[in-house]
């Protein structure tokens, strides 16, 4: 929203300096994103008189002598002190007032550009010299005319006087996030922006009369007919104007409302519309005119109605753009008896606009329900700045004093108001909210007075009356967001300055562990010291990555809205999305890498939780690409075992068993294995990927994965912790080989030596050095590097040897 | 079952079928190479299932007991300053940390919720056009993904209810994922980190809320600084306010003031949403804000595009090694 400061100061008197109160505006009412100096902006620009125009025959050109009341300097003058301007536009003429850019000034349209356009002297037709330039409203950054040159009204611009000062646009505007304003209709007018700021400054603020109207204080021509029906959920209020014909064409100079449009971001485009447009950005209501005869041509009924109704589903309306659309419930709809004329608070029908013929004129003032209104605006793409103004809920007590406001301006342009309708059930009588002091004061952390309290509101117009420590404040009926003493506390605090609270620390007392966060810290340095990447992956799939890894897509919750196919699933597991990820990594140079990635997931077989929302699970995800020969089951696994060995979970390694919900599907069975822990839970999978996967992906054979479920390794932690006992006597070392069929499992092997070892009595080590297979050979021989000793005594000689001689027996 | 060479040559005989349909008659054309494509596809099913059945038994099963393959070396660990850890989540870890010694217990946030704890219970209105501001993802089933850790708040308050019985305080750090649906560019990602605060007691103000959020702010970057305020609008709080510090010296602030950044959003807990959390909002007040992780890693980094925190690329990731 853009906010003209030259604006508000018509209604405040300011007087401290402009970014000061930017500061004031940004730490007291709303975030100003950029305060826009438009102070230079129209330098060097002068009204000037067309004293000659002299058309060039057989060009669309006219070569002017110009009376710049010599002003500009850098320029040729002739003996009258007159300088010469070519000119293209149609309606260049002599005698006129024009706005002239002299040699030196910036084109005000180029202003913000990287290269602003200076103007200067240009040689035209090779003998013409042109001095500056006679300015459109384009160039001017005042319209999208481009059809001719503005011309300034005789009465109030001499020659000579600066544009900027003519129209008052030494200007800073105002870009604001609105965003924060959402519950603030009354900001999104001028008015209640400046209401705003004289309670910021501690200023008494005077909304003008108008704006304060209760009832009609003109005559009525009773012969004009029309009802108005509302719904009142639909439509609390609906205001309408009739006016008489236009009685004159005045000539259309520039006029103020027309820069004070361009400097909010609007464009004048049409007097009626215009006159819309600038009181809906001085008040925040939004107007519509209707042409009075077609809307009751459309109504075929000599006793013309409006009736605000929800639309049928279905029903369709032709835009003023010319669009048809087709409405649903949801839309409110206004009728000429019952014929749709208008897409409520967004936009008029192409069977009412008005255009050259129109005679007489409804102008309609009206609120919505912005529920409502919220729904047309999704379902129908419509952001004007109307609607806009609309969902924000603009009260129903400005419909009446704004038409008419409308109705008292639509003079100046030649139309009279003839009659005026207002439809409202029932007024809605003004809120009061009490405030006791000590509330205020608690919640703050302030010491107000009651009277200090009591001015602030006033300041803003709400009229207030105190109670020993309690204050009661009327509720203006602009502020519809003020309804609970909270909401008077923030009105205190904030146009007080928060700034002004002391900030306090209270004192604390000590918090508890989050075990998991802690879990995953220790996770993130265990991988990371031993050469793993940690890395984030969306939690949203492309439903073509759940097929290719075998994932079925029904047990993924499936996004509506998403705004790319990429993101229409959520995931059921980690690994496929670091799967997804390492190609990219590979041919950027990397050929031996491990991504993990701790995170929650939500396969929808995990069902819904104690409040009826998806269950997720918080996993480990970790990734093994290597371009070696070596089978990557093997050290990913000694990942994963390192990680249960360093936290003391006792577990095995079993066959692989492929999840009834598919969700593991991607790991290749036969080089595949389960993780159980020694109590019979399943902690996860490793293994190698499926080879046509990891075709799919283009990654290397022996691509290998893990994942472990962090809330059950949390249950386990430490549930078997290590056995750290050992022995006062020397330990013996021996190195064992066994010549082992080729298909007898090294873990039984293993058990085997430790059950052995265990029956002597002994403290043991095991570490495997090496699986041998001599080529064809039908056996294996797997060796060991064993350690042992006894915690009563030095083991004999004799002692060992019977040792070796059980444990080399083992087949 | 017929041997994949058969398959393949029955699929070339029925792609010389379709040679046939240029001698039809028109009004047979159509179904005629309907049925056809029904029969390729077929066969082209079976092909494929053949071929992977073929590959599953080229598989050579391992021994999963082992500690290695055989005649393969020892598998030994990368190497470990090739290792890295992800910035997010060490500055998740740091503020969780700060939050920590300041009292504050840790609960994390779900990544997949419901309207209501997304806005129901934080006091939007039903059908309000102020839920639009948050651009959330649905699923089918109407959950969300969540736009804010303030989706929390209720689980929050409602878990922690005890400490208030005890005579405490609640106070309560809430970090997790969220998101909103938007197009990705340098300074926009759909999915982001955020931390909330809650804070609740018998006595507490709007003043302890700015002593909080200095004292984190200041233990964070670790040197005293400045810090103002402006007005914002959250249904869930009232007053609400953004919350903002002068740039600190670790990020070339060079106290001279009129630099600032916008760290987060907070203000005084709405009563609606205590009430509905069970708590008494004339006995017990409180506060509450949130702010981007992934902003503070940023600023901290110097990173200049968000979409590399989740892009999973080493030449990124391995600038963080430890």
């Amino acid at each position: 929203m853009l906010i003209s400061l030259n604006w508000i100061k018509k209604y405040v008197e300011i007087d401290i300096p402009n970014d000061e109160l930017v500061r004031l505006i940004g730490a007291r009412l709303v975030e100003v994103e950029e305060a826009i100096d438009e102070t230079h902006k129209y330098d060097g620009i002068f009204a000037v008189k067309v004293v000659s125009a002299e058309k060039i025959p057989d060009t669309h050109l006219t070569l002017c002598m110009i009376d710049d009341g010599g002003k500009a300097k850098d320029v040729v003058r002739n003996e009258d002190n007159y300088v010469q301007v070519m000119c293209g536009a149609p309606n260049v003429h002599e005698g006129m007032m024009a706005a002239w850019i002299a040699p030196g000034a910036i084109v005000p349209a180029t202003f913000r550009d990287d290269e602003p356009f200076e103007i200067g002297m240009r040689k035209m037709l090779k003998k013409y010299d042109s001095y500056g330039m006679l300015a459109g409203a384009d160039e001017l950054a005042l319209g999208d005319d481009h059809s001719g040159i503005v011309e300034l009204d005789p009465a109030s611009a001499k020659p000579g006087d600066d544009f900027a000062k003519l129209f008052d646009l030494d200007d800073i505007i105002l870009d604001i996030e609105n965003k924060s304003l959402t519950h603030r209709p009354d900001t999104f007018g001028i008015l209640g922006f400046a209401r705003e700021v004289a309670g910021i400054l501690g200023q008494q603020f005077h909304t003008e009369d108008w704006y304060l109207r209760s009832s009609v204080d003109f005559e009525v021509d009773k012969s004009v007919k029309l009802d108005i029906e509302i719904d009142e959920k639909l439509c609390p209020r609906y205001t309408a104007v009739v006016l008489s014909p236009k009685n004159n064409d005045s000539p259309k100079y520039l006029t103020l409302q027309d820069t004070l449009l361009a400097r909010s971001g609007m464009r004048p485009i049409e007097p009626i519309v215009d006159l819309t447009n600038i009181l809906m950005l001085l008040s925040g209501q939004p107007l519509h005119a209707f042409d009075y005869d077609k809307f009751v041509s459309v109504g075929k009924s000599d006793k013309p109605k409006i009736i605000v109704r929800a639309a049928k589903k279905g029903e369709k309306l032709t835009l003023l753009d010319d669009k048809e659309i087709e409405m649903n419930e949801d839309d409110i709809v206004i009728t000429s008896n019952n014929i749709p004329v208008a897409l409520a608070g967004a936009m008029g029908g192409a069977n009412t606009a008005i255009d050259e013929k129109t005679e007489r004129i409804i102008l309609e003032s009206a609120t919505f329900s912005l529920y409502n209104l919220r729904k047309t605006q999704m379902a129908h793409g419509i952001f004007s700045e109307a609607i806009t103004r609309f969902t924000k809920g603009q009260p129903a007590g400005q419909t009446l004093p704004v038409a008419l406001r409308f109705a008292e301006l639509a003079q100046n342009i030649g139309y009279q108001p003839l009659a005026v309708f207002d439809s409202q059930k029932a007024t809605p009588k003004a809120e009061k909210v009490e405030l006791e002091l000590l509330q205020l004061n608690n919640l703050l952390g302030t010491d107000f007075t009651i009277k200090q309290a009591c001015s602030i509101l006033q300041n803003v117009e709400f009229s207030v009356e105190s109670k020993g420590k309690k204050l009661i404040a009327t509720v203006p009926f602009w502020r519809t967001d003020i309804h609970i003493p909270e909401d008077l506390i923030e009105e205190i605090g904030r146009l007080s300055g928060y700034d002004n609270i002391a900030p306090v620390l209270p004192l604390h007392a000590t918090s508890d562990p989050n075990e998991m966060f802690a879990l995953k810290t220790v996770l993130r340095n265990h991988l990371a010291a031993r050469g793993a990447n940690e890395a984030l992956t969306y939690s949203f799939v492309h439903g073509d990555l759940l097929k290719k890894v075998g994932q079925n897509p029904d047990n993924s919750y499936k996004i509506i809205n998403s705004i790319s196919p990429d993101l229409q699933y959520i995931r059921q597991s980690i690994v496929p999305s670091l799967i997804d990820k390492s190609y990219a990594n590979l041919r950027a140079g990397y050929d031996k890498f491990a991504l993990f990635e701790m995170n929650q997931v939500y396969p929808r077989d995990a069902g819904l939780d104690e409040d009826g929302v998806p269950q997720g699970l918080y996993k480990l995800g970790f990734v093994l690409v290597s371009q070696d020969n070596n089978a990557g089951f093997y050290l990913a696994k000694k990942y994963a075992q390192s990680i249960l060995d360093s936290l003391g979970i006792a577990h095995n390694i079993k066959p692989f068993a492929e999840a009834e919900d598919k969700t593991n599907a991607y790991y290749e069975p036969k080089r595949s294995a389960n993780i159980w822990s020694a109590s019979g839970e399943l902690i996860g999978y490793i293994g190698e990927i499926k080879q046509r996967i990891l075709c799919d992906f283009k990654l290397p054979t022996n691509t290998a994965a893990f994942e472990l479920d962090l809330r059950t390794i949390l249950k386990l932690q430490g549930a078997n912790a290590k056995d750290f006992s050992f022995s006062q006597f020397p330990s013996v070392a021996r190195d064992l080989t066994l010549t082992l069929p080729l298909d007898r499992q090294a873990g039984e092997v293993e058990a085997q030596i430790r059950e052995a070892l265990a029956r002597f009595g002994l403290i043991y080590r095991i570490e495997c050095t090496s699986i041998y297979q001599a080529d064809q050979a039908k056996t294996k021989n797997v060796s060991y590097h064993l350690s042992f000793a006894r915690t009563d005594k030095t083991l004999e000689k004799s002692e060992i040897q019977d040792i070796m001689n059980t444990l080399e027996k083992i087949k | 079952m017929p041997s994949i060479s058969e398959l393949k040559a029955e699929l070339k005989r029925l792609n010389a079928e379709y040679a046939k349909i240029k001698d039809m008659p028109a009004e047979k054309r159509a179904d005629f190479g309907k049925e056809l494509n029904v029969k390729k596809q077929n066969i082209m099913q079976q092909i494929a299932d053949a071929e992977a059945a073929a590959e599953d038994q080229e598989v050579f099963p391992l021994d999963i007991t082992a500690s290695r393959d055989i005649n393969a070396e020892t598998p030994v660990f990368l190497t470990a300053d090739f290792g890295s850890k992800h910035p997010l989540m060490t500055e998740l870890d740091r503020v969780i940390g700060i939050y920590q010694s300041m009292g504050f217990d840790i609960m994390e946030s779900v990544q997949l919720d419901d309207e209501y704890h997304m806005f129901d219970s934080l006091n939007f209105a039903k059908g309000h056009p102020a839920r639009d501001g948050y651009d959330t993802f649905r699923t089918e089933e109407g959950f969300i993904p969540p736009a804010h850790t303030s989706t929390m708040q209720n689980r929050v308050l409602k878990a922690h209810k005890y400490k208030l019985d005890e005579g405490g305080a609640i106070a309560v750090a809430v970090p997790g994922r969220t998101y909103r649906n938007e197009d990705v560019d340098a300074t926009h990602e759909h999915t982001f980190y955020q931390c909330e605060g809650v804070y609740v007691s018998e006595n507490c103000t709007l003043g302890n809320m700015l002593g909080i959020l200095r004292e984190f702010f200041e233990k964070y970057y670790g040197q005293k600084l400045n810090i103002k305020t402006q007005p914002g609008y959250f249904p869930f709080t009232e007053p609400s306010l953004e919350f903002l510090i002068e740039k600190p010296a670790a990020l070339g602030g060079k106290g001279k003031g009129g630099d600032w950044l916008e760290m987060l959003g907070c203000g005084m807990i709405h009563p609606n949403v205590l009430k509905m959390a069970g708590i008494d909002p004339a006995k017990y007040r409180g506060f509450a804000w949130g702010g981007g992780i992934d902003r503070l890693v940023m600023l901290r980094y110097g990173l200049g595009d968000v979409r590399n925190f989740e892009a999973a690329k080493l030449d990124f990731l391995k600038e963080f090694t430890c």
